[in-house]
């Protein structure tokens, strides 16, 4: 029986692989063949245009990294010296200041989006991404809603605009009302660092690569304490792979705080609502309270005079 | 808070002095008769996919006043004299300015020629370094005929009130300063054409879109010109859709979020939900954009009021550069914390 199914299963196999072999060769241009070639915009550059987004966890943690269940934790003692009782390690539980939030404010799975999955960190900066994912309440950019660097921006999980003008293309974040011009001609240098880069553009085939520079040292990479320095140097790659994704391939280069360059990729995709636009989340007005409320003569939530 | 990125300003106030060299002197005379007349070879110029181009980066170069000055009652264009006095006033200041001179001492009155309360305090971070082009308006509003916002009474009393409280507080939260001061913006109503440090604007246009990025606040607006409907969603910034009437882009907002409440450095710049703006925006020459603004709202203003504004193309390379306002706020803890101290000592 057992062995009859065994046989069975080869014959199967050994067709299916014969199918296969047939179907390639009839139908040659579905698998490896010539690549998707995107549409030309009315001066004949790739068709870019569009609003966009990633589907993944790589903001609350670039790597791959299970379900936990808050972004800020503290760690409830082991628990001996009762009958029936066995607790030898610390238990992760959610901090008291995002405790109320439960099942929201919990961090979902993720396969992660970095290529091998290692960030390589020279040691003290190792030492540093794990403080930053240890006081993640008190540094996280995002939660002071400062503008979220690159390539953060791109897969926050908010939508975000190409708009392909003349010698400039624009990307228009949801998150903060972040822009960022992509110089497509040439342009001097930047007269400041900055949080969102200084990015230049060119197109290799249908690809959009941007060259992107003078950083400040502020922004992160996630949730997760992944983090930067003002070295930091960016090459994105945004290549059309249908009409409806775009494959997001980002390179990232900081000699003051890794040991090589590493690399992050993941698919866009296009929001495809009819007349859907970036609305607006000027987030500064709901970051004020925790930023600034305990500063002033009184609390405006609370009414309460400050000490 | 508006003292930061004085590198980025200084870089802003270089480039454009270059800029105003290359464009020579002031352009006399009032928008209207700036319009290129036929044949003198300007064709407006278009997109790759037909539309026309207003691209580049735009900001209000003249020295015109919002609401008509008293000494010009009665009048709406100035006499070529007073077009050539108010030139070498400008070209004088300007002087003063380059040789270090600041605040009053450069010799201007400031909101009789300034759309925007403040324009004068604190000089040094402004982007100055050029002299103001002169038009013979003499107000930017032209409807109604008196050049005055025609404020209801209460709109009046808020002005006012504004006015009063301005850079003196009472600064008790964070809610107590201005839009502006706490880094959210001065409001779309006046984008265009406001802001000393941050009047830049660039136009960047793809199909079916026209986006405005204005530098300061980082004020954005992705307006759609592809026919579609307003939607039935608040914003600050309302919910803005264009459409073309031969080559002038006429936006049409509505939909604000209630930001009375909210205190504003100028109060007719506020969204209320009442508020529909209808924007005409129409390059009359290679480096004039005539802007025109109509503004109506019962919850501030008794009739709608229309302000036209020249607005100047600079050069093809100048940039806008990133305005990180709340990022570097320092303002705000300082301000509320002097503020705890004082109420102290009391």
């Amino acid at each position: 029986m057992r062995t009859g199914f065994r046989s069975a299963m080869i014959a199967v196999a050994v067709a299916a692989a014969a199918g296969a072999v047939l179907w390639t060769q009839v139908r040659p241009s579905a698998s490896q063949a010539e690549p998707y070639r995107s549409p030309r915009t009315a001066d004949g550059t790739p068709d870019l245009n569009g609003i966009w987004q990633a589907l993944n966890t790589a903001n609350y943690d670039i790597q791959a990294h299970p379900a936990r269940p808050a972004l800020a934790l503290i760690l409830a003692p082991p628990r001996t010296g009762v009958l029936g009782l066995v607790r030898a390690t610390p238990t992760e539980l959610p901090a008291p200041p995002v405790r109320a939030l439960g099942a929201v404010g919990a961090v979902p799975a993720g396969e992660g989006v970095v290529e091998g999955n290692e960030i390589p960190y020279q040691a003290s900066a190792a030492a540093t991404k794990k403080e930053n994912f240890e006081h993640w309440l008190e540094r996280d950019p995002e939660i002071k809603c400062f503008m979220p660097g690159v390539p953060r921006a791109t897969y926050m999980p908010y939508p975000f605009q190409i708009l392909q003008g003349t010698n400039t293309i624009v990307m228009a974040y949801e998150f903060a009302g972040a822009t960022r011009t992509i110089h497509m001609d040439k342009v001097g240098n930047s007269p400041a660092s900055t949080w969102m880069g200084w990015s230049r553009g060119r197109w290799d085939g249908d690809t959009l690569v941007v060259d992107v520079t003078d950083f400040n040292d502020q922004t992160w990479f996630d949730r997760a304490g992944n983090f930067h320095s003002d070295a930091l140097h960016v090459v994105e790659r945004y290549t059309p792979v249908d009409p409806y994704h775009l494959m997001y391939e980002v390179t990232i280069e900081d000699p003051k705080v890794f040991t090589r360059p590493w690399k992050m990729r993941m698919p866009l995709y296009r929001r495809v609502e009819k007349d859907k636009q970036i609305l607006e989340y000027k987030c500064v007005e709901f970051v004020e309270e925790a930023l600034y409320g305990h500063l002033g003569v009184i609390d405006p939530a609370t009414g309460h005079v400050n000490k | 808070m508006k003292y930061r990125y004085v590198a980025a300003l200084c870089t802003v106030a270089a480039v454009s002095a270059i800029a105003a060299l290359a464009w020579g002197s002031a352009a006399a005379g009032n928008s209207a008769a700036g319009r290129t007349p036929e044949g003198s070879g300007w064709t407006h110029p278009r997109t790759a996919w037909g539309d026309p181009d207003l691209q580049g980066v735009w900001r209000y170069e003249a020295a015109i006043a919002l609401e008509r000055p008293s000494q010009f009652e009665g009048r709406e264009a100035l006499t070529d004299e007073e077009v050539a006095r108010r030139q070498q006033i400008e070209t004088e200041q300007e002087a003063k300015r380059l040789a270090g001179v600041e605040g009053a001492e450069v010799g201007r009155s400031s909101v009789a020629e300034s759309p925007i309360r403040g324009n004068e305090y604190n000089s040094f971070w402004q982007d100055h370094g050029r002299p103001r082009k002169v038009y013979k308006q003499t107000s930017l509003i032209v409807d109604p005929r008196d050049g005055r916002i025609p404020y209801t009474p209460d709109g009046k009393k808020a002005e006012a009130r504004s006015a009063a409280r301005y850079g003196i507080g009472p600064y008790e939260s964070f809610l107590d300063p201005d839009t502006g001061e706490r880094c959210l913006t001065d409001g779309v109503t006046a984008m265009m054409w406001q802001g000393p440090n941050g009047g830049h604007n660039q136009i960047v246009q793809s199909p079916g879109y026209v986006t405005i990025l204005h530098e300061e606040y980082r004020d954005r607006r992705i307006i759609p010109v592809d026919g579609r409907q307003h939607r039935d969603i608040r914003q600050w910034f309302g919910d803005a859709v264009g459409h073309w009437e031969g080559d002038t882009l006429v936006v049409d907002t509505t939909n604000f979020l209630d930001k009375t409440n909210y205190e504003w450095a100028s109060v007719w710049t506020r969204p209320s939900e009442t508020l529909h703006l209808i924007e005409r925006f129409s390059r009359i020459n290679a480096d004039t954009l005539e802007y025109t603004i109509t503004i109506e709202d019962p919850a501030t203003f008794s009739r709608p009021w229309t302000a036209v504004i020249p607005i100047s193309r600079l050069a093809d390379d100048t940039q806008i550069y990133e305005y990180a306002c709340h990022e570097g706020n320092y303002a705000m803890p300082n301000l509320l914390s002097g503020a705890r101290a004082a109420k102290k000592k009391r």
